[in-house]
């Protein structure tokens, strides 16, 4: 027994060893290059030493909690945390903090009006000739980067040229197709040429959803290093915070308020950012991270489940949602749910069988099933939110009600919205809208009717056929169908999945569904190896969503088995492609876009290639206990969007509560 | 001349285990419907980064290049078997670009190995004296009570219990961290008392679950050893109790113990993929479920070509050590 006991404690102690001497290594090798900048970022691991420590909770990185907003990662860990320079793939993923607090894009967009607004650049493209091809614009004057080095027109350039000329960029290709030259004429002023007559510059090198790789580096720091393997180990950028100390393993990254954050974008453009230190940390599965929230060590949560947000409120009295009642959620989310159709298969390949499907789908017990009712619908090929709402749902509400199918029926109910309310009072779900006008901006303009008998002529004409139950193909064989769906991420497209296969098999068709991992279910998508998906091909946040739309265009579809660059559904409509060609020659602002979107939207609901369902409801909700100030339906400044780079802008709303 | 021939046969079985399995493991990745550089676009364009369908033609290129998935499957399957026997390499991360696969293993696998050695020794520990009792000692209320408790958690799904855990003791009666937060660095006290501090959760999940198995298993061998002639001689010359337990039965029933013990030493390469990812701890598991995610070929390659290497290496170990062990076993 005496032998077993030693050799435990020697099993002990070697194990520590080894683990601890691995820490060690793991420092020696992130900071090899450490030495070749003046990186204004402190990763020592020193911890404040000021007042608050003694009096008040701390953190478990050593920060003054009443300091410290904590915000979840939603990306999770990040293999290697020394890795910041965002051109090359295995970089700190940029939600871990490091596009929200630290790089800065050119113009960021404001969700909440659709526009985008000037960030590092002080003007918007502003063309030189009648050619479309020549542009100027103008750059902040008076900001630093956080190694307090100023921030000019010649690291704009500089940036430019490095992409241009670095082939192992995987940024490259696209910058190179795009800009033929970027030149600073002064220390304020970028010229730019483009490759091909541009509309819309700011939109390709601005934010229009999440961020843009197009990062402006400092030349100071980037010109002595090869930018195809420079890690950028001490990240510096222009916004208002620097990194002061990361996780090793990649877990956490904590930001600390830059001393001159005047000199920042953010200190310029809006004011001084509330917080002294922000961490982002990944807590692991949700589980851990609702208790994290329950036990206040959680200020702001990513994307968690309806299920997650119903004991996070009843646990958590200061945690709050987008809306103080039902829905609670945000539904403001710049892309939409539905199920999307490989029409080079068939029978997908026959418009009467998709509309078939969209009639055939019992859209509010889908709702219900999906989220518990908490979604917004859409008819069209563009997600519900405000600002699109207002520019195309419902001003297309009066044809979509006058559409009839080739037999004069007429599909759209405009019903649906007053329809779910009285099924969710049904349930005893209290605090829903009364006004007429508030349930149909947070329901939705209306849907296709669910009409199962009309799904049937349309199928019979094509040659279906009803075997007792069951619907035969035109062959006679079953009809047997896989719906493609996100296995344990992107909830809401998986829930919709199982909720439309339901659906769909009540009327007689044998539905499976394949969950498939991130990889997979994307390169599905991409090779055509699917008959049905539950992906979200239909995005926008702008109302001209030309950016979003032109992978539409015909000349993109390849066949089955080849990597599609755009179309992934491979559906060809002409009068589509016409339209998105006569867009890329129109400017943003010219009135005629909203037309050619529209007479798109109308020519998507003939052909349903996609059968849009509902917008994306985000539970992402937020712990006022010891921060308060954040945007909510009732304060609505901003969306709710913490992974995306405009965070930055939210931060001097942030206000700690003194606990 | 026996031992010779023995030796010889079993170094050619670990060879060609480890060539069939490194060979497996470089074509079933690719025969998976995902391919890396797929994975990283849709992942871009899931984000609705702005991207235009040629710039993604482009980027794909770039990728595959920067990749080295260009040429036939035929070539990349000699270059990776070339560096792999040569220089020992498995290339670049996919997902961790261009950080080598050979660097993350390094990093990762001394948290795997201070994790799961020491839990499943600790758990091997246990399970047999716990086991031993219960099989030797039936009788006993301490012995029943000790099985009762082992075979009801044994059956716990691993998920169910570690979630148990952080419900019980990070929530409920908060005394462990609910993330991994590891304070300090290198050799320092501070950094150990951290990863101690930080492991036991982990590490309490993994005994619990282990322990089980050997109890059982203990059990099983020990209770049909007491029955054995030898062992009723030895109680008929009057040994005491304790004597035949530990000189006749323990040795005997901890045989096959001892293989199991090797054999699932030599997993610990594998990593604890759940215990991992629900515990937020760094090691094998996290990069095996990191690679598959985002159809990491080489990152795939590297781990499970590392966990055939140890498993067999085990297997042969414990071949070559037997006959040591045990005096009825000889080399042939």
């Amino acid at each position: 027994m005496r032998i077993m006991k030693r050799l435990t404690v020697l099993f002990v102690m070697m194990a520590l060893i080894i683990t601890a001497c691995s820490n060690d290594n793991n420092k020696s090798n992130s900071t090899s290059d450490a030495g070749k900048n003046n990186a204004a970022a402190e990763t020592d691991g020193n911890k404040d030493t000021g007042d608050s420590k003694s009096s008040g909770k701390m953190t478990d990185v050593g920060t003054p909690r009443s300091e410290t907003l904590i915000v979840d990662i939603l990306g999770g860990r990040s293999p290697d945390p020394d890795r910041y320079n965002p051109y090359v793939p295995g970089a700190v993923a940029m939600d871990a903090g490091v596009h929200q607090l630290m790089f800065s894009n050119l113009w960021e967009i404001d969700t909440q009006k659709g526009t985008q607004i000037p960030d590092l650049a002080a003007t918007f493209p502003e063309p030189l000739d009648g050619t479309n091809t020549k542009f100027k614009f103008k750059i902040q004057e008076g900001l630093s980067w956080s190694d307090g080095q100023p921030f000019t027109a010649h690291d704009v350039e500089f940036t430019a040229k490095m992409i241009a000329d670095t082939k192992e960029l995987g940024y490259n290709g696209y910058f190179t197709n795009l800009v033929k030259s970027m030149k600073a004429t002064d220390d304020y002023t970028i010229e730019v040429e483009t490759v091909n007559p541009e509309t819309r510059l700011a939109q390709k090198l601005g934010v229009v959803i999440w961020g843009n790789t197009f990062r402006v580096m400092p030349k100071h720091i980037w010109e002595k290093e090869d930018p195809a393997t420079f890690k950028f180990s001490n990240p510096i950028g222009v916004g208002p915070y620097k990194l002061k100390d990361r996780d090793p393993q990649g877990n956490w990254f904590l930001w600390e308020k830059r001393e001159d954050w005047q000199k920042s974008d953010i200190g310029k453009l809006v004011g001084e950012p509330g917080p002294k230190y922000i961490l982002f940390k990944f807590f692991g599965p949700e589980e851990k991270r609702i208790i994290a929230m329950i036990q206040h060590d959680m200020d702001i949560l990513q994307d968690i489940t309806p299920e997650s947000w119903d004991v996070l409120r009843q646990k958590n009295e200061y945690a709050k949602a987008w809306y103080n009642d039902f829905p609670y959620a945000t539904m403001d989310d710049p892309c939409e749910r539905g199920m999307s159709f490989n029409t080079a298969k068939e029978p997908y390949n026959n418009p009467d069988v998709r509309w078939a499907l969209a009639l055939m789908t019992d859209i509010k017990n889908v709702s219900m099933a999906t989220f518990g009712g908490m979604l917004r619908v859409s008819p069209i090929q563009l997600p519900p939110i405000k600002v699109l709402q207002d520019n195309y749902h419902k001003p297309m509400l009066g044809w979509l009600k006058d559409f009839a199918l080739e037999d004069g029926y007429k599909p759209f109910d405009d019903s649906y919205a007053a329809g779910i309310v009285d099924m969710l009072k049904q349930q005893g779900v209290e605090g829903l809208p009364t006004d007429q006008s508030a349930i149909s901006d947070t329901f939705g303009v209306g849907w296709w009717k669910f009409d199962p008998a009309e799904a049937a002529k349309l199928l019979e004409k094509n040659g279906f056929k009803k075997d007792g139950d069951k619907w035969l193909l035109p062959n006679g064989k079953p009809w047997t169908m896989t719906i493609n769906a996100p296995a344990n991420f992107e909830v809401q497209s998986m829930r919709l999945a199982f909720a439309v296969a339901d659906s769909w098999r009540k009327q007689g068709i044998e539905v499976n569904v394949q969950q498939m991992e991130g990889a997979s279910f994307w390169d599905s998508e991409s090779t055509g190896a699917f008959e049905i998906g539950s992906y979200w091909p239909a995005c926008g946040l702008l109302p001209d969503t030309t950016a979003n739309m032109t992978g539409w265009h015909k000349q993109y579809i390849v066949p089955i088995g080849e990597q599609a660059p755009g179309n992934r559904n491979r559906w060809a409509n002409d009068r589509v492609s016409t339209l998105l060609d006569e867009l890329d020659g129109l400017p943003s602002d010219d009135p005629k876009v909203i037309q050619n979107i529209t007479e798109i939207n109308k020519e998507f609901v003939k052909g349903m290639p996609f059968i849009p369902m509902f917008g994306t409801s985000k539970f992402v909700p937020v712990d006022t206990y010891y921060w308060d100030g954040f945007q909510t339906s009732e304060n609505a400044f901003e969306g709710p969007w913490w992974w995306w780079s405009q965070f930055k802008f939210y931060t001097p709303h942030l206000k700690p509560t003194g606990r | 001349m026996g031992f010779y021939k023995f030796l010889l046969s079993r170094v050619l079985s670990f060879v060609l285990v480890v060539f069939i399995g490194i060979t497996t493991v470089f074509f079933v990745p690719r025969f998976m419907p995902s391919d890396p550089v797929e994975a990283m676009i849709g992942k871009m364009t899931a984000n609705q980064a702005f991207m235009e369908p040629e710039a993604i033609v482009t980027l794909r290129e770039t990728l595959n290049e920067s990749f080295g998935l260009e040429g036939s499957m035929w070539d990349q399957y000699w270059g990776f078997v070339k560096r792999v026997i040569i220089t020992q390499d498995f290339g670049p991360s996919l997902a961790s670009y261009p950080n080598p696969v050979n660097e993350l293993i390094v990093k990762a696998l001394p948290w795997t190995m201070g994790l799961l050695l020491i839990s499943t020794i600790i758990a091997w520990l246990i399970g047999n004296v716990v086991g031993l009792l219960a099989g030797f000692l039936k009788d006993k209320s301490y012995s029943k009570a000790m099985e009762a408790i082992s075979i009801m958690i044994y059956p716990i799904p691993y998920y169910i219990l570690a979630l148990i855990l952080i419900m019980l003791l990070t929530y409920i009666y908060p005394i462990f961290p609910l993330s991994a937060t590891f304070q300090g660095e290198g050799f320092s006290w501070e950094h150990i008392k951290s990863i101690v501090y930080n492991s036991i959760l982990p590490a309490l999940s993994m005994i619990l679950v282990g322990t089980g198995w050997w109890v059982i298993s203990m059990k099983t061998l020990s209770s049909g050893i007491a029955e054995e002639d030898y062992v009723h001689f030895a109680r008929l010359k009057g040994l005491s109790e304790r004597k035949i337990m530990t000189k006749y039965v323990l040795p005997n029933a901890a045989l096959p113990q001892v293989t199991m013990l090797a054999l699932q030493i030599g997993t610990i390469f594998n990593g604890a993929l759940i215990t991992e990812i629900l515990f937020g701890y760094p090691g094998i598991g996290t990069l095996i479920y990191t690679g598959i995610l985002q159809a990491d070929y080489n990152l795939i390659m590297g781990t499970i070509t590392l966990s055939i290497i140890a498993v067999a290496a085990a297997t042969f170990i414990v071949d070559f050590l037997y006959p040591f062990i045990d005096p009825r076993v000889r080399y042939k």
